[in-house]
C-alpha cells in the first residue's frame, strides 16, 4: 500500500493542478447537497409540528349550526361508550382562544361585533378506543339535526403526517437525483485531472507503481471534493436556518412562526459532509476504471 | 537474465511485429538491439518489460516466465528493471530528485534515505549538483542522464535502453553510452535498442538484428566490427 504522506501530497498536486475543475465539482456538490438539505429542514419542523401535542387533544371537531342546541347534540354523543370527554366551545370561548393564540391580532380582533366562530364541540376517546372509531362517530353525526361539519383529528393528523412524508420522500427522491449527478460530476473533474496526469501516470506505472499508488491519490481527491462539497452545503443550509429564524423574529408569520424552531438534526448535519465524501468516492471509482488507467502506459 | 524461446507477437489479424525470436543473454551482458524502423526493437523492449504478453512463445525475465506471472506482481518485478527512453519521459513538475525518488517515496522510505541514494546516483551520471531543478532546467544530454539515475537507483540487474541517444548529438550519444557501459562494468546486465549501426560497431558488442520481426544474422556486425571487447571511452567520473 502506498504511504499516506504521498497519497496526501499527490492529492493535493492534483487539486492544484486543475483548480477550476476542483472548484466546479465542490460547488455542484454543494447545490446537489444543499436541496435535499433544504427539504429535511422543513420536513424536520413539520413533522416537530406534527407531533406536538398541547392540552388535552380533541379526537373530533363537531361544528354546530348557529342556534343549534349544544347541550342536546353533546347528551346523545355520551350515550357512545368510546367516549371519554365531551367539551362544549362557545363562540366566545372560540374567540378568546384564537385571541390567546394570535396576540398580534387583538387589534382587529376587538373591532368585531359578533363571534365570528361558530359553537363547536370537542370529542375526546377513551384510550382502548378502537382504531378506526373517531371516523365511524364523525360519519354519523354529519347525519344529526343542528350539526354543520365534523372534522376528525385523525383525518386531519393523517392528511398532515402524509404531507410531511410528501416532503420527506421529495426530498429523498431529489437528494438521489441530484446526488447523482453530482457522482458524475465528480466522476468528470477526475476523469480530467485523469487525463491531466495521462503522461505521469503512464510513468509511474513503467517505474513500478502499483496499481493503488497510481488511484490512491485520485480517490482521496475526490473523496476530499466531496466532503468540501458536503460541508460548504451544510455551511449554506445553517445560514439559511439563521437567516429564516431572523426574518421570522423580526416578522412573524402566522403560520411559518410557529414550527420553524430547529436545525436538521445531529444525524442529517453529519450525513451531507459524509454523502459528498461517498459521491467523491462513487465518482472517482467510476472514473479510474481499469481501462481509463490502463490506456497510458506504452513505451515509446 | 533473458531467454526467449519462439516468442511472437501481433496485432490484430495480420500485423505480425515479432516472429519466431529466441534468443538468450547471459547476466552482465552488454547487447544492443538493432534493426530498421518498424523492426519490432520497441515491440521486444514492452514484451521484456512486461508490458504486453507475447502471442505466442515463453520469454523469462530474472527467471522469471511472463506468462503465467500475475499482473499484480508485475509492478514489483518492473522495480527490478530499469529503463531509459528515448524521450526520457521525466515528470515535468517534479524536481530530478522526486523523479529519481519516485518509487521510494511510493514505498515510504525515510527521506534522508531517499535524498541518499538520490545524490549517489546523481553523481555517478554527473548531475549532484541538479537535485532540485526540474526537468525543463536541463539539457538533453542532462535529462537523459537523470533519466538513467532514475533507471538506476533500485540497484537493477537488468537495464533496457529504447533508443536513448534518438534525440541527442554524437557528442552527448557517447557520453550517455560511457555511462551504460560503466553501469554494465558493475555488474548490471544492460540492452540497449538503436539504429546507430556506427555507434554499434565503435562499441563492439554483441548484437541483435531485427528485420520485419525476425531475428536476423545475430553475429553480423560484431563479426564486421573492429575487435574492441572493451568500453572504448574513459569511466565516468
Amino acid at each position: 500500500m502506498p504511504r499516506p504522506r504521498y497519497v496526501v501530497s499527490e492529492s493535493w498536486s492534483i487539486a492544484r493542478s486543475s483548480p477550476r475543475q476542483t472548484a466546479a465539482a465542490i460547488t455542484l456538490i454543494a447545490l446537489a447537497l444543499y436541496i435535499p438539505g433544504l427539504l429535511a429542514l422543513l420536513s424536520r419542523n413539520l413533522g416537530r409540528l406534527a407531533a406536538s401535542n398541547p392540552g388535552e387533544p380533541a379526537a373530533l371537531v363537531i361544528t354546530l349550526q348557529p342556534g343549534a342546541d349544544a347541550r342536546a347534540v353533546a347528551s346523545r354523543l355520551a350515550t357512545d361508550g368510546r367516549i371519554r370527554l365531551i367539551r362544549i366551545v362557545g363562540s366566545e370561548a372560540a374567540l378568546e382562544r384564537f385571541r390567546r393564540a394570535y396576540p398580534d391580532l387583538g387589534a382587529a380582533l376587538a373591532e368585531l361585533k359578533e363571534a365570528p366562530f361558530p359553537p363547536s364541540l370537542e370529542v375526546a376517546l377513551r384510550a382502548g378506543a378502537p382504531k378506526g372509531a373517531a371516523a365511524e362517530i364523525a360519519a354519523a353525526a354529519r347525519l344529526w339535526p343542528g350539526v354543520e361539519s365534523v372534522e376528525s383529528e385523525e383525518e386531519f393528523s393523517r392528511r398532515f403526517r402524509d404531507a410531511v412524508a410528501l416532503v420527506r420522500n421529495a426530498g429523498l427522491f431529489l437528494g438521489g437525483l441530484l446526488t447523482l449527478a453530482a457522482v458524475l460530476s465528480v466522476a468528470s473533474a477526475v476523469r480530467l485531472a485523469l487525463d491531466l496526469h495521462r503522461e505521469e501516470v503512464g510513468i509511474m506505472r513503467l517505474m513500478g507503481a502499483t496499481e493503488a499508488a497510481i488511484r490512491a491519490p485520485f480517490w482521496l481527491y475526490a473523496m476530499a471534493e466531496g466532503l468540501l462539497g458536503g460541508s460548504v452545503a451544510l455551511g449554506l443550509l445553517y445560514a439559511t436556518y439563521r437567516l429564516a429564524t431572523y426574518w421570522l423574529a423580526r416578522d412573524p408569520h402566522p403560520v411559518l412562526s410557529l414550527f420553524w424552531v430547529a436545525f436538521v438534526s445531529p444525524a442529517t448535519a453529519i450525513l451531507m459532509p459524509a454523502a459528498g465524501a461517498a459521491a467523491g468516492l462513487a465518482g472517482s471509482l467510476l472514473s479510474l476504471g481499469r481501462r481509463h488507467t490502463q490506456r497510458v502506459t506504452r513505451i515509446g | 537474465m533473458i531467454q526467449l524461446y519462439g516468442v511472437s507477437k501481433r496485432y490484430g489479424p495480420f500485423r505480425d511485429a515479432l516472429l519466431d525470436v529466441s534468443f538468450r543473454v547471459e547476466p552482465g551482458e552488454f547487447v544492443f538491439l538493432t534493426g530498421p524502423s518498424g523492426a519490432g526493437k520497441s515491440t521486444l523492449l514492452r514484451l521484456l518489460f512486461f508490458e504486453e504478453p507475447p502471442t505466442a512463445g515463453q520469454i523469462l525475465v530474472n527467471g522469471r516466465n511472463i506468462g503465467v506471472l500475475p499482473p499484480s506482481q508485475v509492478p514489483y518485478l518492473r522495480r527490478t528493471i530499469g529503463v531509459v527512453f528515448q524521450d526520457f519521459k521525466l515528470i515535468a513538475r517534479k524536481t530530478v530528485f522526486e523523479n529519481i525518488s519516485f518509487v521510494q517515496n511510493v514505498l515510504g522510505l525515510p527521506r534522508a534515505e531517499q535524498k541518499r541514494r538520490a545524490y549517489h546516483v546523481l553523481k555517478r551520471v554527473g548531475l549532484h549538483h541538479q537535485m532540485n531543478a526540474f526537468p525543463d532546467e536541463l539539457s538533453g544530454g542532462e535529462q537523459q542522464r537523470v533519466a538513467i539515475a532514475r533507471a538506476i537507483v533500485n540497484e537493477p540487474t537488468l537495464l533496457l535502453a529504447d533508443e536513448p541517444t534518438g534525440n541527442l548529438d554524437p557528442v552527448l550519444s557517447e557520453e550517455i553510452m560511457r555511462l551504460f557501459v560503466e553501469i554494465n562494468i558493475r555488474g548490471t546486465t544492460v540492452v540497449v535498442a538503436t539504429h546507430d549501426l556506427e555507434m554499434i560497431r565503435r562499441m563492439g558488442k554483441r548484437t541483435l538484428t531485427l528485420e520485419r520481426g525476425r531475428l536476423h544474422d545475430p553475429d553480423r556486425i560484431r563479426e564486421n566490427a573492429p575487435i574492441v571487447r572493451e568500453a572504448p571511452f574513459l569511466p565516468v567520473t
